[in-house]
């Protein structure tokens, strides 16, 4: 407090009244204060200029950044239709390819029953359908589902019965990640926004329990719980998850 | 009227001829700008006290500037830079007041 009153009381230098004092108020010294006084007026108009000058840039650098995103984001999903569009022709091209004897016919019913396990292709079917989100309530970052969150949540799933999973949308195969990068969740490199929707197909009947029952169960439960997300389990009659259109291997061979 | 000359003069240099800071002075601008406030808003105190000196308002601009950017740039180096400058424009602000307060009352007697 003492410096602070210190502070309130001897706001002018002490100096000015010395040198009054001594009846030393001289003219000699015009042109120095003339010089002080400029430099003054030169470093309010340069500070107020850069403030004003780099607001608008930043600004519209952030804007380009977006748009380059979204720009980014629309050619990547194109990019996605046109695979999924190319890998149902040759899907079509090697059943009609392999319609002759019962051999082929055979490898056909091999072929496609891998493609629906390994999620090269869509699949319909019963399960159920997990929609979570954030806690709404606070602000607080530790109340938000994270990329762990998510991983484990679907690994309860598989580990209930699950035969095929998507999250907002997006095929989980063997080849996608789930991963957060800056503030987003990722699912195969597409960032997801919220809430947060995984679809399971399988035995919508006994997954739910099986689910409750496992250590996810346990986790989700507790985080509903303890930090208020919201988890919201629901069974469906029939569930269509989309093809993964990154499922493409080009350095792994079949060991035959 | 020098100084009210000046400082016109300096601000309208400072637009036409747009100097650029180096980049490692930018962060003592804001702050040296505050403690040329304050050194304006004291001179113009004592000058309304009648006790104004040239040497006395120079000397102190000139040693305001730099003390406040020694202080900046020490808090920089050992980490406390942001808490520093918070504390010197604390100080530099309390002391601009009170000057601005007494020199209202001098202006209008209120």
């Amino acid at each position: 407090m003492d410096l602070l009153l210190q502070v309130v009381r001897q706001p002018v230098d002490p100096d000015y009244a010395a040198v009054a004092d001594r009846g030393g108020t001289s003219s000699r010294g015009h042109w120095r204060l003339a010089l002080v006084t400029v430099v003054i007026g030169v470093l309010f108009a340069v500070a107020a200029l850069q403030t004003s000058r780099s607001a608008p840039v930043q600004q519209s650098e952030r804007r380009e950044l977006i748009s380059r995103v979204r720009t980014a984001e629309t050619e990547q999903d194109d990019l996605r239709a046109r695979a999924t569009a190319l890998s149902a022709d040759i899907t079509a091209l090697r059943s009609a390819a392999l319609s002759g004897d019962a051999g082929s016919r055979d490898l056909q019913r091999r072929v496609e029953q891998l493609d629906a396990a390994t999620g090269n292709v869509a699949v319909t079917g019963p399960g159920v359908e997990v929609v979570v989100d954030d806690a709404s309530t606070s602000g607080d970052e530790r109340d938000q589902v994270l990329d762990l969150d998510l991983q484990i949540l679907v690994n309860g799933l598989w580990q209930a019965g699950a035969e095929a999973v998507a999250v907002n949308g997006h095929r989980l195969s063997s080849l996608t990640a789930i991963r957060s990068a800056g503030d987003a969740i990722t699912v195969d490199y597409r960032s997801l926004n919220r809430p947060y929707r995984v679809e399971a197909i399988g035995d919508r009947r006994t997954m739910p329990a099986a689910f409750a029952e496992s250590a996810a169960g346990a986790w989700w439960h507790d985080l509903s719980q303890s930090r208020g997300m919201r988890f919201e389990l629901t069974d469906s009659s029939e569930l269509t998850l989309p093809a993964d259109p990154g499922l493409t291997l080009r350095w792994a061979r079949a060991t035959s | 009227m020098i100084p009210l000359i000046g400082l016109l003069a300096g601000i309208v240099v400072g637009l036409v001829l747009e100097p650029s800071i180096p980049l490692a002075l930018q962060p003592y601008l804001p702050i040296a700008i505050v403690a040329a406030m304050d050194a304006i808003f004291g001179a113009f105190r004592a000058y309304l006290e009648g006790s104004f000196s040239d040497r006395v308002f120079v000397v102190s601009f000139v040693s305001n500037v730099l003390i406040a950017a020694a202080i900046v740039y020490v808090g920089d180096q050992i980490g406390v830079g942001s808490q520093l400058s918070t504390g010197v424009v604390v100080v530099l602000a309390i002391r601009i007041f009170t000057n601005v307060a007494a020199i209202r009352r001098v202006l209008f007697r209120a």
